[in-house]
């Protein structure tokens, strides 16, 4: 009798033990399944050859730039499809990223020397990130700001607001700046996180123009 | 019969001890998954209870770490168009931020842009304040507003949560 409960009981325990066992699989599963899908579009710093700056290697690259239609500071909407033809930069921003401040007096003056040549730069404000839609003042607030700043470089691009709304296309976009390089056909060709360099930026203008 | 039992004994244990070697090696491997992703660049590092007299203003200093690497700008950024790190306590907690002293900022240049200067937060910093507390026990979910970058790149604006038991007595 006491031998059988003895077996009863040590089995009762092994079958628990592998029902938390299952438990505790399916809870990897999940987490590796949410992990995933968190790191899903985002890309990678691979090192230069020759020990350069390391260069931002994007999912995206090699595919068509996801498709947008976004409003301007004028509210006209504007459409990445339009600009088919031309190689384009898109480059996202905010008034807060300092780095984004220091390379936007680059881009302005590649978008001026390369313009002639088939080529423009989508600038796309992503001012709003933490702003519910609701909030219209907070909207106000930042387009406000996106337009001062707009103003004060002489920007001569587009400049497109609610990037929020594709940044999940885009990557992500964890970091400002970030700018993709899009040829001709609409195709990725490069991609950037963080500031380089005026010089980095133009050869890879020149990649998507020569594409 | 009792042999068999024995050997149906042993069969369990060994596919359990099998069981759970697998549990092991997959906390393992979620370990290593997670270390992948970003960690916040703010943390709340205590107090995380404090004791005040009921209805007197007192003075309590919250501890924060950066993550290495990074900065966040000071409550004063040395331009407008920067965001300031700022504390607050929403309304109907029975605790009111009565005022918030904030520490002075680093003044630090980019490698890339050595003419402009920021004033910015690294490593540990300290906001001291100063709480009116009713009497009774709140739990207190402050709010940490920043925004975080490093020499080349800026994360988003965030709001994370401070947590503080707040006794008034």
């Amino acid at each position: 009798m006491r031998r059988n409960t003895l077996v009863l009981g040590a089995t009762l325990l092994i079958l628990a033990i592998f029902a938390w066992a299952g438990w505790a699989n399916w809870e990897y599963r999940r987490q590796e399944a949410e992990r995933l899908l968190s790191g899903a579009g985002q890309g990678e710093l691979v090192p230069a050859p020759g020990g350069g700056t390391p260069q931002y290697v994007s999912p995206l690259n090699g595919k068509p730039a996801p498709a947008f239609k976004l409003k301007d500071l004028a509210g006209n909407k504007v459409s990445l499809e339009s600009y088919r033809g031309k190689a384009v930069l898109i480059n996202f921003w905010a008034t807060w990223c300092g780095p984004c401040r220091i390379e936007t007096p680059w881009i302005v003056e590649l978008r001026n020397k390369y313009a002639a040549q088939g080529f423009e730069v989508l600038g796309v404000d992503t001012e709003g990130d933490d702003l519910e839609k609701s909030d219209k003042a907070g909207w106000a607030k930042a387009t406000a700001a996106a337009g001062k700043f707009v103003a004060k470089e002489k920007i001569p691009y587009p400049v497109l607001l609610d990037g929020d709304s594709i940044s999940r296309d885009y990557g992500g976009l964890d970091d400002l700046p970030t700018s993709f390089f899009v040829d001709r056909k609409g195709v990725v060709v490069a991609a950037q996180v963080g500031l380089t360099s005026e010089s980095d930026i133009e050869s890879k203008i020149q990649k998507a123009l020569n594409q | 019969m009792r042999f068999l039992k024995g050997v149906f004994v042993a069969k369990i244990a060994a596919l359990a001890v099998t069981a759970l070697a697998a549990h092991g090696q997959s906390l393992n491997s979620t370990a290593q998954g997670r270390s992948l992703l970003k960690t916040d660049a703010v943390t709340y590092l205590f107090p995380e209870q404090v004791s005040v007299p009921a209805g007197k203003p007192s003075q309590v200093a919250l501890h924060f770490r950066i993550a290495q690497g990074l900065h966040i700008n000071s409550h004063t950024p040395s331009d407008d168009f920067l965001i300031p790190t700022t504390f607050s306590i929403p309304d109907g907690s029975g605790v009111r931020l009565d005022n918030a002293t904030y520490p002075a900022g680093t003044v630090i240049a980019l490698p890339i842009d050595p003419t402009t200067k920021l004033s910015v937060y690294t490593g540990e910093f300290v906001i001291q304040a100063r709480l009116v507390a009713t009497a009774g026990n709140h739990l207190v979910q402050g709010k940490l507003h920043y925004q975080a970058c490093d020499n080349n790149q800026c994360m988003p604006p965030k709001t994370i949560t401070v947590a503080i038991d707040v006794i008034g007595k």
